[in-house]
């Protein structure tokens, strides 16, 4: 079975600096990829080369085993690649079940069948095992753990193949994080490819089937959940063998 | 009752059911509607002929232009965007067609050519600021700043060279083509006679209204019975029979006659229908708990205490005295007021901070400068209070006084009441029922005071029938909540019968007003219908359309819109446009309507469109608000704006009037706000 995602060999070039080398992996169905990173390891290029908003400069991009070329988000989203951003795409000041048919509501002739929209988004939420407490609330007093659920549930409504989530735990406590780990996981089991991007191995290591890791544009690795542990895993995301330097350094003083 | 619970299906226990008074109370429009009723109420008793036909036809007919103006431009604000040019615009396409239907050509164009060239250069002009503003990403308030003066030098230039002044006069049917059909549309006044079945037309729309009302506030809250119980249905009859019988008697005197009898018929029977109907569709259960309040004991003191003051000042005061109130009381009176004031207004801004110290006293943290600071707000505080109330007394008339006083301390005091009532429900139904039979003497008696208080036939027959109604609303609603089971969970069905009711209800008793009030010779422009028009078509949009969804989301988070797929700047270029074009239609109602429009119509007043959508509760920086309170916020203006004169106040003071209504909605919207987020 040809894996719903893959990139081959990915590279992007801005001018003169490299951004991302020789990138591969895959995302299959019902299965979680890890992006681990520090910062300014690549990830955000990434991210936007996978949603559209950038082209790669080399490489192969395939969906379905067949090379794609998206010209813009849109094109993205038409092929089934949905993606949430930290910002989460929500007006904070709009009821829950507005924002989650927010661009694509229904109803025909322009009129917003409401009492669809409360009931399908109530449903959504419900098979996600997301149980927000009262759909008209606006979405500014959610919490952040369960604003990622909205965007998540949302995604996959709107017949999302892959799911690409930004960093969706980086702004939340332990609690809440664990929250929202347990709907990317949900939403993997309804049979979604989600590309889960962080730099927590903590929580990438729980959900993920496979990781990939970048190191300053880079892979470090593209691994399957079994080839590699947790420590190998946080060793790689610290800095190996820079941190174990870094540490010999310091003790040496 | 727990099995009939279930069968209704369980909402989320996390969550307290909330009923429609609750929802009401959390929806954006509720400070503006309360304004409304506030503010109608006190010019209602205090001006002479406000409130009848020929008034209420007037301040409508201010109303209407600045309603239609302030739709638009709160359908802009929630899209998070300003319009400064929507003044002007009104004065703009008027002299356009005033001049364009003179001047073109020679001898002029018809106005079958001048109206939609005024339209499209009116949309052009909105695409214009929208693009603008989506192309620079500068504030919408610099770029439509300068499109506001460049209209207005505009007006200036062209009418002073085509026609050497600064006002465009004489568009009449004699010197412009085309311009009855035109006046027709946009201009035209209906005077109506009345009919003999208008009363009963009135009475019948209105029973049967608040009838709906009555029931669509029961089934959106209790919980239906499973069998019926035919003992409450009698009474349900009786009581119908009896109030129909009551009415029906009470009607036939002249409503100053003291019929008694009738009246505690008529009282009593209602009460009965609606308890008995209670009983007869929804789950009961038996009184419980006890019938002392704690909570409740101190919102019922202060409103009794309240009510008192107010007809004690009623006593004293002379209602036909219209000398400057500030002039009556001797000197020693003055400076008791003054020094009281301004202690109230020290005390007022230094509660937190002198809470603040007490709780400090013995701890070492605090700051050396922490006492003259607070000596300091303070002083400001005494100062603040000080000169508004000396500038209040000096600006209000005894008879002005004793209007505010009635309708302020006395509303308090009912509100009061029910808040009263509110709290001691959460101790037991049957302490509920005490404060509400406190509460129903309350408003009797406050109405029988008023009535006796007044020659004026809508005191004695008007309010003391309408306080009468409440009170009996009040006492059956304090006997269905000691009954009946409460729903703890939304219902699809009963939901959606009960809104139904509701809209059926409003629409009743609303067309029942429209009727008294429309068919009393009095004379009613068209621009009235327009402002309903528009004011239905944007909330049907804003609220069940998806256009009103993307305005939400553009004024709430323009990138998030624009990420998740909403065509963000469309939305907004239509938004301008829309306004634009808005204020393109007064603009053709103003000049059809005067046949004249000066190069300075408009200034100025963009920012009362603000204002009432403002007042409306949008919120400035976009992605929330309500049409509709836009709406009533032009009602409250253009109410002031009458009102004031028609209380014999000097008109000056409308604009201090309307500074203090936009400061006090604003603060109460934000009040509002924070109470509805933190109910959830």
């Amino acid at each position: 079975m040809a894996a719903l995602l893959e990139l081959v060999g990915i590279s992007k070039f801005f001018g003169n600096v490299t951004a991302l080398e020789n990138i591969s992996t895959s995302v299959e169905a019902a299965k979680v990829t890890c992006v681990l990173g520090d910062n300014g390891a690549g990830k955000s290029t990434f991210i936007k080369i996978l949603s559209g908003l950038h082209q790669q400069s080399e490489g192969d991009y395939l969906i379905d085993g067949s090379p794609v070329g998206f010209a813009s988000p849109r094109d993205a989203r038409a092929a089934g690649i949905a993606t949430v951003y930290q910002d989460l795409a929500m007006a904070p000041l709009m009821s829950v079940w507005r924002n989650f048919f927010l661009g694509s509501e229904p109803g025909s002739f322009g009129r917003f069948d409401t009492a669809f929209a409360k009931k399908t988004a109530k449903e959504e939420m419900a098979k996600m095992g997301i149980d927000v407490r009262d759909l008209d609330q606006p979405v500014g007093t959610l919490s952040g753990g369960e604003r990622q659920s909205v965007a998540i549930a949302r995604a996959v409504y709107f017949g999302a193949r892959v799911l690409i989530l930004d960093e969706p735990t980086s702004a939340l406590g332990v609690k809440q994080s664990g929250v929202v780990l347990k709907y990317v996981r949900a939403a993997a089991d309804r049979g979604l490819g989600v590309i889960f991007i962080t730099h927590n191995p903590h929580h990438a290591f729980p959900v993920a089937d496979r990781f990939l890791l970048l190191n300053r544009g880079r892979s470090l690795g593209d691994f399957a959940k079994g080839e590699i542990d947790r420590d190998e895993l946080t060793r790689l995301m610290a800095g190996g063998a820079e941190l174990e330097a870094l540490q010999h350094e310091l003790e040496s003083r | 009752m727990s099995a009939a619970v279930q069968a209704q299906g369980v909402g989320d226990e996390r969550i307290v059911y909330r009923g429609p008074v609750q929802r009401l109370l959390t929806s954006p429009e509720i400070g503006a509607l309360v304004g409304t009723v506030m503010v109608w109420a006190l010019f209602w008793s205090t001006g002479q002929n406000f409130g009848n036909a020929g008034s209420t036809a007037s301040w409508l007919d201010v109303a209407a232009p600045l309603g239609i103006m302030a739709v638009a431009v709160g359908l802009l604000m929630i899209g998070g965007e300003f319009d400064l040019s929507a003044g002007v615009m009104t004065g703009a396409t008027g002299i356009m067609v005033g001049l364009f239907a003179q001047k073109f050509m020679g001898d002029g164009a018809s106005l079958w050519i001048a109206v939609p060239v005024a339209f499209l250069a009116a949309g052009s002009i909105g695409w214009f600021n929208g693009t603008l503003v989506n192309r620079t990403k500068l504030p919408s308030f610099i770029v439509t700043l300068a499109t506001f003066f460049i209209l207005r030098g505009a007006n200036l230039v062209f009418s002073k060279r085509l026609v050497d002044k600064v006002l465009v006069e004489n568009v009449n049917s004699e010197t412009v083509r085309g311009f009855e059909p035109f006046r027709k549309v946009f201009a035209s006044v209906h005077k109506k006679e009345p009919f003999d079945l208008r009363d009963p037309i009135f009475l019948t729309l209105v029973i049967v209204g608040i009838g709906a009302l009555v029931v669509s506030l029961l089934e959106q809250s209790l919980v239906r019975r499973a069998s019926a119980r035919t003992a409450a249905l009698s009474v349900m009859l009786a009581g119908l029979v009896a109030g129909g019988v009551g009415l029906l008697l009470a009607h036939r005197t002249d409503g100053n006659g003291a019929n008694g009898l009738a009246a505690v018929v008529g009282f009593g029977g209602l009460v009965a229908a609606i308890a008995g109907f209670a009983a007869w569709r929804y789950e009961t259960h038996a009184p419980t708990g006890s019938w002392i309040t704690h909570r409740g004991v101190r919102p019922m003191l202060v409103g009794l205490g309240s009510m008192l003051v107010a007809f004690l000042v009623t006593r004293k005061l002379d209602p036909a005295q219209q000398r400057v109130l500030l002039s009556v009381p001797a000197h020693g009176v003055k400076l008791a007021i003054g020094l009281v004031s301004a202690a109230l207004g020290a005390a007022l801004v230094g509660r937190r901070g002198i809470a603040a110290l007490r709780s400090r006293v013995g701890g070492s943290r605090r700051s050396p400068l922490a006492i003259p600071k607070l000596l300091f707000t303070m002083a400001v505080g005494a100062l603040m209070m000080l000169v508004g109330v000396l500038t209040f007394l000096q600006l209000t008339t005894e008879q002005g006084f004793r209007a505010l006083v009635q309708v302020g301390l006395g509303g308090f005091g009912l509100v009061a009441l029910l808040a009263a009532k509110g709290a001691a429900r959460r101790e037991s139904p049957r302490a509920q029922l005490g404060v509400g039979l406190v509460t129903v003497v309350a408003i009797v008696a406050y109405a029988f005071v008023l009535r006796h208080d007044s020659q004026a036939v809508r005191f004695r027959s008007g309010l003391f029938t309408a306080m009468l109604l409440f009170a009996a609303l009040v006492l059956a609603n304090a006997l269905v909540e000691l009954r009946q089971v409460k729903r703890p969970a939304a219902n699809a069905a009963a939901d959606r019968l009960g809104r139904l009711l509701g809209v059926v209800g409003m629409s009743l008793v609303s067309l029942g007003f429209a009727v008294r009030l429309f068919f009393t010779g009095a004379p009613f422009r068209v621009s009235i219908l327009w402002w309903i028009v528009i004011t239905a078509a944007a909330a049907y949009t804003l609220a069940r359309t998806k256009y009103g969804n993307w305005i939400f989301a553009v004024g709430g988070n323009k990138e998030a819109a624009r990420a998740i797929g909403v065509p963000a700047d469309r939305v907004k270029v239509g938004l301008f446009m829309m306004v634009s074009l808005v204020g393109c239609l007064v603009g053709m109602i103003n000049i059809l309507r005067f046949t004249s429009v000066a190069a300075s119509q408009g200034i100025g007043e963009e920012f009362e469109y603000i204002i009432a959508a403002v007042v409306g509760g949008c919120l400035l920086t976009g992605g929330y608000g309500s049409v509709i309170g836009a709406s009533l916020g032009a009602m409250i203006m253009a109410m002031s704006i009458n009102g004031i004169p028609a209380a014999r106040w000097n008109s000056d003071n409308r604009f201090i009037f309307l500074g203090a209504v936009l400061f006090t909605a604003v603060l109460v919207n934000q009040k509002i706000r924070q109470k509805a987020q933190e109910a959830r």
